[in-house]
Parts: C-alpha cells; sequence; structure tokens
C-alpha cells in the first residue's frame, strides 16, 4: 500500500468544528476507547433472559458465558467492526476519521436494531438493562461504543475519500475484479438470505436482516472512505467489456449460494420483473423527463396479452403461441398502447401529462377489474397459465445437472437475468445514442431541444412507445412466472412503487433503476412482521427521499444539477453524522 | 323514464357539489404554487374520520342524538383536523422544497397521500372497513312524483348542495373583495413581486392550504352524512375527481371548480345509468372526459388561454 498516493487535487482535511472541536487532541484515544467498548459490548450479554424459541438469539442471551466461543451473528458484526476501528486508529492510513465514522455508524446500527428489538419482545426496558439479578448492559455499552466511535471519528475531522491513482497490469485487474464481483455476489446472497424467509414462522428475521444491513452498511462507508471501492469502481470502468460479462455471470450465479432455494429464486425473479419495468419507465421519465403515472399499465396489458396466447383455459382466445413470439407480441402490443397513452404529450405538458398517464392507468385498471371484453377475467383474474416450456421442460421444474440439483424457480430466475440484461443494454445503447441525446434535450429544455431541430412530437411518443414495450415485455414474462395475470397487480400503487424504484435509485441511470427495484420490493419482503406499517413506512420514505436526497442512490452525472435545489449544491452526503461535516462534498467525483 | 333521469341528476348534482367543494382546494393550491397536491383529497378523508372520531369517543350521548347540536360540532372538527393536517404538511414536506424541481413536490404530494391513507387504516379503529357515519342531519327522503315514478331527495343531499353553494361564493368573495384574498391573487401572478409589495408568501401560502382545507374537511363531514359510511379510499378517489374537476373548469379559476364539479357529478351519475357497461363503468367515463378535456382545452372552460404551465 505504500505506493498508493493522495490525488494532489485532494482537499485537505475539514478543520473540526464546534463543540467537538474541544475533542480533536483526543480523536485517538476516543476511536480506541470506542472500539473497545464496540468489543466488550459484544461480549456482554445482550438479554436478560432466553428470548423465546427460534434462532434469533445466537447468545443474545445471558448463557452466552457457557459458550465462549460462540460468537456469531451481530455479535461476530460488532467484534469485526470494533476490531476493524482499533487497527485503523492504530495503523497509518489516510481518511481515518471518515473510515472510523463509517464503522461507528454500523456499530450504532446494530446496537439500536437489535436492542430494541430484544426491548420489545422482552415486555420492557428491563429486557436490556437488569432484572431479577440478572444483568445484560450489552446494548447499551455496544451504542455507547458506536457513539464514542463517530465521536471521536468526527472530532478530528473528516477527509474526503482517499483516491487511488494505482494502475496493475491487465491481468492482476482482472483477477482482482473477479474476486470483487464475486465478494459482491456473496453479499448479495448473505443480504438477501439474512434472517431467513420472514413470516409467523420466524418472527426474528426482520431484526436480524435490519441489523445484517447495519453491518453491511457500516462496513461499506468505512472501505468506500478508505478509497478500495471508488479504486474498483475505476478498474471496473477501464475494463467495462470484461466487467459486463463478469457481472452477468455473476447474477447468474445466485442460485449456486445460499440463496439457491426455491423460495429466493422466487424473490429474485419478481424483482427482476420490477427491475426491468423500472428501466422502461426510466427511459420515460429519467431521459425524456416525462412523468408517468400509469406506467404499470403496460406491465398489465403485457401480461395480459400474454395470458390470453397462452392457452389458459380461463381467457377467451384460447390461442397457444410459444413464448418467444409471446413475448414479441406483448411487447408490440403494449407499445402501441403506449404510442396512445403518449400521444397527448404532443399538446399537454408537464403536469398536465402526468394527469393524463393517471388517467389512462385508471382506465385500464377499471375496464381490467370489469373483465372488458372478456380479456382479463375481472375479479376472477386468469388463472393457470401454463409455465413457459422449451425442449419440454417446464420453467418451473428443477433442475438437475450432474451432481448439482437446483431448485424449482431457477429457470425463471435465469431468463429474467437474461431479460434484465438485454433491457439494460437496450437502455444503455439508447441512453447514448442520437436519440438518447433527443429525449435529454427535451428533458433539458423542450422549446430550446426544437429550435436545435429535434421533431420533439415523433421522439416523445417514441419514448413512450419503447419504455411500454420493455414493460409489456416483462408482462408476458410476469404472467408466465406468476401463473395467474389479475388486474389487482396493476394498481396506482403499482406505479406509485415503480417510479418511486426510478427515483430512489437515481434518475436516468441503469444500474440507479435496478438498484431502487432491488431495494423497494425486497425491503418488503424481509420485513413481513412490519407488513402492517409497510405502505405508511413507504409514503414517509417518498418524503424524506425528496426532501434529502432527491438526486436518487446513484445520481445521474447530468440529472444531478437539476433535481438538487436551484440555489444550494446536492447535499451528497445525508448519512453525514449529525455533528458531522455535512458540507463535505464528495471530492472523488 | 323521466323520474330515472331525474333521480340521476339529483344524485349527480349532490356528488358534484362535493367534488367542486374538494376542488376549489386543488385549484386554489395550483393556482398559486403550481403543485397537483394529490394530498388534497386525503385532506378530506381525514377531515371524515376526525369528525367521526369527535362523534364516537368525545360526544355525550343527549348531543349525539340531536343533529343539530352534533351538525356544527361535526363540521368544527371535520374543519380543525383538515385543516391542521393541512398546515402540518405545507410546512413539513412542501414548503422545504419550494424552489426545488417540479417534479419534487409532485411525488413528496404521492408519498403524503398514502402516507396519510395508512395512519388512518393502521392507527383508527376499525378503519381497515367501512365505519357507519352518524346522521348529522334531518333524516329521511324528500319524494317529488313525478309522472310514472318518484325521485327521492335525501335531505343531507339538500344540505351538502347548499353548503357548498354557499361555501363556494364565500370564498369567491373572500379572494375577490378581501385584502388577504388581493394579497392571495398577487402570489399566484407573481410571488417575487409579491414579496416586494409586502405581502408574506408563506403566509399566504399557509392561508391557501387552510383554505382548502377547511372546505374539504367541511365537505368530509357532509360526505359521510348523505353516504351514511365512510372509508379510507373516499380521499383518494373523490381527489382524482375534484383534480379532474378543477382542470375542467380551468385550473386556479374558483367558479371554474364549482362548475367542473357538478359537471363531473353529472357525468357519472349519468354515465353510470345510460352509457354502455353501466355503473362499473362511470369511472372510466369521467377519465375520458379528462384526457378529451386536457388535450383538446387544457385551460378548461373559464381558465385563461394565456397562462404558460411548465
Amino acid at each position: 500500500m505504500t505506493t498508493i498516493e493522495k490525488a494532489p487535487s485532494q482537499a485537505l482535511a475539514e478543520p473540526p468544528r464546534g463543540r467537538l472541536a474541544a475533542l480533536a487532541p483526543y480523536t485517538s484515544v476516543l476511536r480506541i476507547v470506542g472500539g473497545v467498548l464496540t468489543l466488550v459490548g459484544a461480549f456482554l450479554p445482550w438479554a436478560t433472559f432466553v428470548l423465546n424459541d427460534g434462532p434469533y438469539p445466537e447468545g443474545a442471551t445471558l448463557e452466552f458465558f457457557s459458550e465462549p466461543f460462540g460468537v456469531s451473528g451481530f455479535r461476530l458484526h460488532l467484534v469485526l467492526l470494533g476490531l476493524a476501528s482499533i487497527v485503523v486508529a492504530l495503523v497509518p492510513v489516510a481518511a481515518k476519521g471518515r473510515i472510523v465514522r463509517g464503522f461507528g455508524w454500523g456499530v450504532i446500527a446494530i446496537s439500536i436494531v437489535n436492542g430494541l428489538y430484544i426491548t420489545v419482545e422482552g415486555g420492557g426496558f428491563g429486557a436490556i438493562t437488569a432484572s431479577d439479578g440478572t444483568a445484560a448492559f450489552g446494548a447499551f455499552v455496544a451504542l455507547v461504543g458506536g457513539v464514542v466511535l463517530v465521536v471521536g471519528a468526527t472530532a478530528g475531522g473528516i477527509d474526503p475519500p482517499t483516491h487511488w491513482d494505482l494502475k496493475l497490469g491487465r491481468v492482476v485487474e482482472w483477477l482482482i475484479l473477479l474476486v470483487a464481483y464475486a465478494i459482491v455476489l456473496l453479499l448479495v446472497a448473505a443480504v438477501l438470505t439474512s434472517g431467513g424467509q420472514g413470516g409467523a414462522a420466524n418472527p426474528f428475521s426482520g431484526a436480524v436482516f435490519l441489523s445484517f444491513l447495519g453491518a453491511v452498511g457500516g462496513a461499506i462507508a468505512g472501505l468506500h472512505a478508505s478509497g478500495l471501492l471508488g479504486w474498483i469502481a475505476r478498474m471496473s470502468e477501464r475494463h467495462r467489456i470484461y466487467s459486463v460479462i463478469v457481472l452477468l455471470l455473476a447474477a447468474l450465479a445466485l442460485p449456486l449460494t445460499s440463496a439457491g432455494t426455491e423460495y429466493w429464486m422466487t424473490v429474485a425473479a419478481n424483482i427482476g420483473v420490477y427491475a426491468a419495468t423500472a428501466i422502461g419507465l426510466n427511459i420515460v421519465v429519467g431521459l425524456a423527463g416525462l412523468l408517468d403515472l400509469g406506467y404499470v399499465a403496460f406491465l398489465g396489458i403485457g401480461a395480459f396479452v400474454a395470458a390470453n396466447l397462452s392457452g389458459a383455459a380461463a381467457s377467451v382466445v384460447g390461442i397457444e403461441l410459444p413464448f418467444p413470439l409471446v413475448l414479441v407480441i406483448a411487447a408490440v402490443v403494449a407499445g402501441c398502447f403506449g404510442a396512445v397513452v403518449g400521444s397527448p404529450t404532443l399538446r399537454v405538458r408537464g403536469d398536465y401529462l402526468a394527469i393524463v398517464t393517471l388517467a389512462f392507468g385508471e382506465i385500464f385498471v377499471r375496464s381490467a377489474q370489469n373483465n372488458i371484453g372478456g380479456l382479463t377475467g375481472g375479479s376472477n383474474s386468469i388463472p393457470n397459465i401454463p409455465p413457459v416450456e422449451l425442449f419440454g421442460k417446464g420453467f418451473n421444474e428443477s433442475v438437475t445437472i450432474g451432481a448439482l440439483n437446483l431448485p424449482s424457480g431457477v429457470l425463471y430466475y435465469v431468463l429474467i437475468v437474461l431479460i434484465v440484461a438485454a433491457v439494460m443494454w437496450v437502455f444503455g445503447n439508447l441512453k447514448n445514442s442520437r436519440l438518447g441525446r433527443a429525449w435529454i434535450a427535451i428533458r433539458e429544455d423542450e422549446d430550446a431541444a426544437r429550435a436545435m431541430g429535434i421533431r420533439t412530437g415523433p421522439i416523445k411518443i417514441l419514448a413512450f412507445l419503447i419504455g411500454a414495450m420493455l414493460a409489456g415485455f416483462a408482462g408476458a414474462f410476469f404472467a408466465h412466472k406468476l401463473g395467474t395475470a389479475s388486474y389487482e397487480s396493476f394498481r396506482f400503487l403499482e406505479s406509485v412503487t415503480l417510479l418511486a424504484a426510478v427515483i430512489l435509485g437515481g434518475m436516468g441511470t441503469i444500474p440507479g433503476a435496478v438498484l431502487g427495484a432491488s431495494v423497494l420490493f425486497v425491503l418488503p419482503e424481509k420485513l413481513r412482521e412490519f407488513a402492517d406499517y409497510r405502505l405508511l413506512l413507504f409514503g414517509l420514505a417518498l418524503v424524506l427521499i425528496m426532501r434529502f436526497r432527491p438526486q436518487g442512490l446513484v445520481p445521474d452525472a447530468h440529472r444531478r444539477a437539476e433535481l438538487a435545489p436551484e440555489s444550494e449544491a446536492p447535499p451528497d452526503h445525508p448519512d453525514d453524522g449529525p455533528a458531522g461535516g455535512t458540507t463535505v462534498k464528495a471530492a472523488a467525483t | 323514464m323521466l323520474s330515472t333521469l331525474l333521480s340521476q341528476i339529483v344524485n349527480g348534482l349532490v356528488l358534484g357539489s362535493l367534488i367542486g367543494l374538494i376542488a376549489l382546494g386543488y385549484t386554489m393550491v395550483y393556482g398559486i404554487i403550481q403543485l397537483i397536491n394529490f394530498a388534497h383529497g386525503e385532506v378530506f378523508m381525514v377531515g371524515a374520520y376526525g369528525a367521526l372520531a369527535m362523534f364516537t369517543y368525545l360526544l355525550p350521548t343527549f348531543i349525539q342524538q340531536q343533529w343539530y347540536f352534533a351538525l356544527p360540532l361535526l363540521l368544527i372538527a371535520g374543519a380543525v383536523v383538515s385543516v391542521g393536517v393541512a398546515v402540518a404538511m405545507e410546512r413539513f414536506a412542501y414548503r422545504p422544497l419550494r424552489n426545488a424541481p417540479k417534479l419534487a413536490p409532485l411525488i413528496t404530494s404521492l408519498g403524503v397521500s398514502i402516507a396519510l391513507q395508512e395512519v388512518i387504516r393502521v392507527f383508527y379503529p376499525g378503519a381497515t372497513a367501512a365505519i357507519p357515519f352518524p346522521n348529522i342531519f334531518i333524516p329521511g327522503t324528500w319524494t317529488i312524483s313525478v309522472g310514472d315514478g318518484v325521485v327521492p331527495i335525501k335531505y343531507s343531499g339538500i344540505l351538502l348542495v347548499v353548503v357548498a353553494l354557499v361555501l363556494a361564493y364565500a370564498l369567491n368573495m373572500f379572494v375577490e373583495r378581501s385584502r388577504m384574498g388581493r394579497a392571495m391573487r398577487a402570489t399566484s401572478q407573481d410571488r417575487d413581486v409579491a414579496r416586494l409589495m409586502g405581502i408574506n408568501p408563506d403566509r399566504v401560502i399557509v392561508l391557501t392550504f387552510a383554505l382548502g382545507a377547511l372546505l374539504a374537511g367541511i365537505g368530509g363531514v357532509l360526505y359521510g352524512g348523505f353516504y351514511t359510511n365512510i372509508n379510507i379510499d373516499i380521499g383518494f378517489q373523490n381527489g382524482i375527481f375534484a383534480f379532474t374537476a378543477a382542470v375542467l373548469g380551468g385550473i386556479g379559476n374558483i367558479r371554474g371548480a364549482v362548475v367542473g364539479g357538478l359537471a363531473i357529478g353529472l357525468i357519472k351519475s349519468l354515465a353510470g345509468q345510460y352509457m354502455p357497461g353501466g355503473s362499473a363503468y362511470d369511472y372510466v367515463w369521467i377519465f375520458v372526459v379528462l384526457i378529451v378535456v386536457l388535450v383538446f382545452r387544457p385551460q378548461g372552460f373559464f381558465g385563461e388561454t394565456e397562462r404558460v404551465r411548465a
């Protein structure tokens, strides 16, 4: 690591400000104390009683000292974060403060999630303090440790993330990328399966998942600060094609990891459907800047077309066509509707267009609900859509290759990964094409675009048409995978969720739409215990995203300036600590 | 059947007055800050639940049984709850986004709408299903016989129409005659210049939200009284209708909102009776009308043609 140099453009460490400035001389001590407290917290008991049945406790009880080497689950994460903080505090590395702060937030998240959970499950505050002569202060000690870490890290000033200029030979870089993507794959699998399948039988899953998320988030924040992630990102940018291939292979390899069960394959395939649809919506909203509030209707049209051409008994059409042909027909039909819905864009702009699309979406749902023309099955839906078949093999069956036995749902997962990859490819090429640039020009200023010789009318309709085709494509897959097509899957709320996925991820970017769709469809799956509050939290999240991070998780370079408040620069780090450098800009970009 | 036609017209007028009442809130907010406040429908719904909560949990039985005691109290409760919610949402959700691009507040309003609906569903006892609303006016029906049949008119429907028209008239007078109304009109024309003239735009905007919410809250109580039960979906549905009405009448225009509301009410009840598909498709016809109006006459019946929309 001695060859790594800080780029000359890097700003100096921001001087500590405010009340924390007094603590500046003690930063190293504070960081070490925080790390030690975290370790101590991890080894203390966490509950004054044995939590009721199930795997959650993982030592979150008084029984810990009877098996001293059983550090697992969230306590293991705490040990790792605590040790890492101490090491960083002692070893000379750049951007120390920022790294430790990331770890500290991770520790805080873990202690709050688990402490709260044990308090709620244990029936009160006594569960994490002392009752009946037993004491369990693990949660408090760890929380204090986390706070001390963050305070200690911030007091010394927050450097911008380190910028590594290291370049290695092609083969070495390829190997590093391969390892990095393998780690990403394992991490995705671990996040997906952490806490196990939610539901009544497994009441711990939500807490375990959130705690794991906190640990991963803290670790990633620390690694980002150390410059490692930026370095790898730039490396993958240099080897673009290689990265794309490896990423695709990694995605296809998910069934081989711990996520390779029927349940998780189903979840992953559903996420894929919404990711593909979100990318389609991203063309309309993110690139062309046309707000569409009824977009899910196109997914529905694709699904109903496929349902009617599948030979399902409930369909009045009763034709059975091969699946690839159905995919194309569904995309074309949805595309035609897209052009119709898009045609008012010739005369209507902005908010009014949003209302027109909302009206189309509502017309679609009402018509489908009333079984228009007998095509949608109404409230009975169209059940028993046969699964996709290829070479006489149903896609819902399990697969055995040699000694490898893959669960059912794998084939659908592979298919949707390929579909998403294809959709991403289409989107990526469109974005950089003449057409894509025309869309962006229209988004930025329609009158100026027209003055530059762009025929805005047809090009706007084309955005709707292509976006709708992608959704129709995904819809055909959706109908076969689900086995039913029901109007209930295509309501206004679904449109809002898709829109939220696009915005949360970052408008106009490919990874954004996929990331947004994953987050918005994984979270409800993982947090079944909070199912009652799901929509409430969703609504509040929309408000908070718009308030604090309107440009999304992966902001588009062009979009960035536009969705930020007009008067000030975009808030780059809403995750900064309360006392932290909220004015720190991401210098690496 | 003449009596069927007349009954549907009566139904349409009652629903239309209600929609007009809600549409006033949409039209005023849009006129001032060019925001489609999707959460306005929820403000209406919250008003109905607020009044219901007071009736159920606070009022002693002897007041509950006398509508002339209960009605004013319920109206006040509904208005207070709605205004409180609207002012809070303006303060905490929309004001921080005042200079943000237009998409941000629009999506925020969707979020607020979902959140409000869910707050009621999760925390109001029994709100997962429709809840019966108390009788707030002279019970019963006034029937007029027409030729071969009768046209029933509920007294609570008459109340709704009268209150809606009176409130709309009062609002119109307020906006056109009062000092504060002039400040509102000035702010809607040019916020920066209004500020130079000594107007505090933030206060004007809060007042706009509050006035809209006042009408919506009263509308919510009257809705409950007329339709005899409420559920959490009434906000979104009627909100969309009301927005349609506001556009139909010319957004930003008070008289337009009322006329648009009556038109939407009539379209819904008449289309449900006479168009193919019947009442299952009455929503569809409203949206078809909305699209046609937006495409061919986006400024509505009474809107100014020259207004530039972004």
